[in-house]
């Protein structure tokens, strides 16, 4: 056991503030239930960096992503939610406390709510970091706007990068989609896909194994594939690549924490981890489904688990 | 000490409002240049950070000295603007 007299303590430390976090502070919080989230990113997670949501509950027209995220941190925030921006480094069990590294140092708390998603995948290929943020991009909302009448190329052929593809035609003159096998996103938005084909703003290249991001002068010429064993040329401005994502897991080595084989977290029906006290919600869970309404419901679960684990766990917070 | 600030951003982007409230909560001022209402300064915006994404923040100093930060990075924003 640690020295833990000096340590800041809180009864429930919320790991990140995606819309699984926000809608667990919304509930903990609304209890006067002490929580403090951790951010190392953006408040609101991977739906503040989505263009558009059309299947969150409630909103019939649909909402902007950032629009959506920033609403959860208000609601959050209007109960007494804390945002930290800084990041998780490490988690201990220390006993009836679990002790946190962070980068504003070590803190305290009774729970401790995971809920760190994923970020983006790389494809690994070479050019890729060499033009990263010079060429090669994976946040359309973000670097969209400087491809305004380009060529684009985008890599990936599920429900993000149909979407993002879709919402890159705005500034591009075209795309071409490169998909690795075959497309994978849901029937809806490979109907909203085709509309663009068939205005030939898009062109969908099955069966394209990504090899190199190829520049000239410092800036991205094009990027070349196989497809039937053939290398192909596509000659672009940018590339945005989505090609899935990776869980945010890393920081959990050493812990004791079960992951399972991809590396998300492991939980019983209660959403808690094998570590006693330490619940996990959103897509960071092993068997989440990786959508902002269930996030938002596993954060409001995981937020009356903790409430309960901390009934069966009252003692007096010692300064 | 800082002489000024200038904020390129888009409309669409999650970073910038993280920048901007950074900023305000610091209780410095700034200009914001909106990429998306002025795409002609994107090639300026290009020029200063040597990447094409946003945000990107122009801290000028006193002696007139320039630090550029790019993305919503408070590892570098936070001593830019002390
Ligand atoms: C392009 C795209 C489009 C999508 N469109 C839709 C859609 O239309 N509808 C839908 O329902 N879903 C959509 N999704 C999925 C949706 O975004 C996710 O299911 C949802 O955001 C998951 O929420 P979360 O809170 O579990 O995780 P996240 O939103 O990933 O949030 C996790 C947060 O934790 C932070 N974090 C991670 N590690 C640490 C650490 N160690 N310390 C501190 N902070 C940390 C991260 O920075 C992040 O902000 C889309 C996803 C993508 C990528």
């Amino acid at each position: 056991m640690s020295e833990t007299t000096d340590i800041p303590k809180h009864d429930v430390i919320i790991i990140g503030a995606g819309p699984a976090a926000l809608s667990a502070a919304i509930y903990t919080t609304r209890e006067d239930i002490d929580t403090l989230l951790f951010e190392r990113a953006v408040p609101g997670g991977l739906a503040a960096v989505t263009d558009w949501v059309d299947n969150y509950p409630g909103f019939p027209e649909g909402i902007a992503g950032l629009e959506l995220g920033t609403n959860l941190q208000k609601q959050a925030e209007r109960f007494g939610a804390v945002i930290e921006l800084g990041e998780v480094l490490k988690l201990h069990d220390e006993g009836k406390w679990k002790r946190l590294e962070t980068t504003s140092g070590d803190m305290l708390a009774k729970a401790v709510l995971i809920a760190t998603g994923s970020d983006y995948k790389k494809i690994g290929v070479p050019g890729e970091a060499e033009y990263y943020a010079r060429g090669v991009h994976y946040c359309a909302t973000c670097d969209g706007a400087f491809y305004r009448g380009k060529r684009l190329v985008v890599v990936g052929g599920g429900n993000s990068a149909i979407q993002e593809a879709m919402f890159l035609t705005r500034f591009a003159s075209h795309i071409d989609l490169l998909v690795r096998s075959t497309i994978k996103a849901s029937d809806v938005l490979q109907k909203d896909l085709q509309k663009f084909v068939d205005e030939g703003k898009v062109t969908v290249h099955l069966g394209v194994v990504t090899d190199e991001i190829v520049g000239e002068a410092g800036a991205v010429t094009k990027v070349v594939g196989t497809q039937d064993g053939k290398k192909i040329d596509f000659p672009t401005d940018g590339v945005f690549v989505f090609v899935g994502l990776k869980p945010n897991s890393e920081f959990l080595e050493g812990s004791g924490i079960e992951l399972d084989h991809i590396h998300l977290i492991k939980t019983d029906e209660n959403l808690q981890t094998n570590m006693p006290g330490v619940f996990v919600a959103g897509d960071i869970r092993s068997g989440a489904t990786m959508q902002i309404a269930s996030a938002a419901g596993e954060g409001a679960t995981a937020a009356l688990k903790i409430r309960e684990y901390l009934e069966g766990h009252a003692h007096p917070i010692q300064n | 000490m800082v002489k000024n600030i200038t904020i390129f951003t888009t409309t669409t982007c999650a970073y910038c409002p993280m920048v901007k409230k950074y900023l305000g909560a610091k209780g410095l001022s700034y200009d914001e240049v909106n990429l998306d209402t002025n795409p002609e300064r994107q090639q300026e915006a290009l020029a200063i950070s040597g990447a094409l994404t946003v945000p990107v923040t122009v801290i000028t100093k006193q002696d007139d000295t320039q630090e550029v930060v790019v993305g919503y990075n408070l590892a570098k924003l936070a001593p830019a603007v002390a």
